[in-house]
């Protein structure tokens, strides 16, 4: 079944670490879709329908957590499982996200190791 | 709290698990340099319980290889991907550093990282502040990592 994964983050640097990091933990993705922000990748989402979501935190226009928030109010959406990747990673903050329904967190900076253990067990 | 400890710790980390490279932390550093030249900064600043910033300061060669060891390509100019790489850098190292400050009971959020280069530029930074400045040597060159709290 081919798999779809969204990459959040405002920095292309890491976006392109992220999928390569994917790639070398053995997560092949048939295909790998990007946005800057929350808010666009609301609008990526609105288009395309994808299998897991990785998302940074403190981004510009709209923040991971604010994304969060407009995704469990979609219905369309908000069963599409969400790792946070972020450098922010204070309890409060995390506590925020899961209970806004992130499945899990990965601090930056991490292995392909670490990215497959968190997504393994949610694909 | 050894801040110096946390800025090496956090450094070195970043640069062997993303960058496959070693990152040697050198003596600190007493006295600051206010005028960077044919350089790349990235400053990350911290708001909370108190006013803080972290900057990386690294000349444009060592971005170079920095940015191409991040990307995995060869980076020859200093253009949007160089200053893009060297702010989550920064992104990356005040994030750990907010880590520690945070089991000391200290409460930060972080800004987006701001990034400057350029032939010649000068960056302030809180006169009343305490700040640590560690150098570091990577196969490639030398930077900078400094950061200040406000008193």
């Amino acid at each position: 079944m081919a798999k779809k994964v969204l990459i959040i983050d405002d920095s292309n640097t890491m976006r392109k670490i992220v999928t390569r990091s994917l790639r070398q933990a053995g997560l092949d993705f048939d295909t790998i879709l990007e946005a800057g922000d929350g808010q666009a990748a609301l609008d990526v989402l609105a288009g395309e329908s994808v299998d897991i979501i990785l998302s940074d935190i403190n981004m510009p226009v709209m923040d991971g957590i604010e994304f969060l928030r407009q995704k469990q109010a979609n219905d369309k959406i908000k069963d599409i499982p969400v790792v946070m990747i972020t450098t922010e990673a204070g309890a409060d903050i995390l506590d925020q996200a899961k209970s806004l329904g992130a499945a899990g967190s990965i601090k930056k900076p991490f292995t392909p190791d670490q990215i497959q253990e968190t997504l393994g067990g949610l694909l | 709290m050894d801040l110096n400890k946390s800025i090496g710790n956090a450094t070195q980390e970043i640069f062997q698990t993303m960058l496959m490279m070693e990152a040697q932390p050198g003596q600190q550093l007493t006295k600051r340099d206010e005028v960077f030249k044919d350089s790349v900064s990235a400053i990350v600043g911290m708001a909370g319980t108190g006013k803080a910033i972290l900057a990386i300061h690294i000349p444009e060669p060592t971005a170079l290889v920095i940015t191409g060891s991040f990307l995995m390509m060869e980076v020859t100019e200093i253009d949007e991907d160089v200053k893009d790489a060297i702010g989550e850098l920064a992104n990356m190292v005040a994030g750990s550093v907010k880590a520690d400050l945070t089991e000391q009971g200290h409460d930060f959020r972080l800004s987006i990282p701001s990034v400057v280069c350029g032939a010649e530029y000068e960056i302030d930074c809180p006169c009343d502040s305490d700040g640590v400045i560690v150098p570091f040597s990577i196969d490639g060159g030398d930077f900078l990592v400094e950061f200040h709290v406000q008193k």
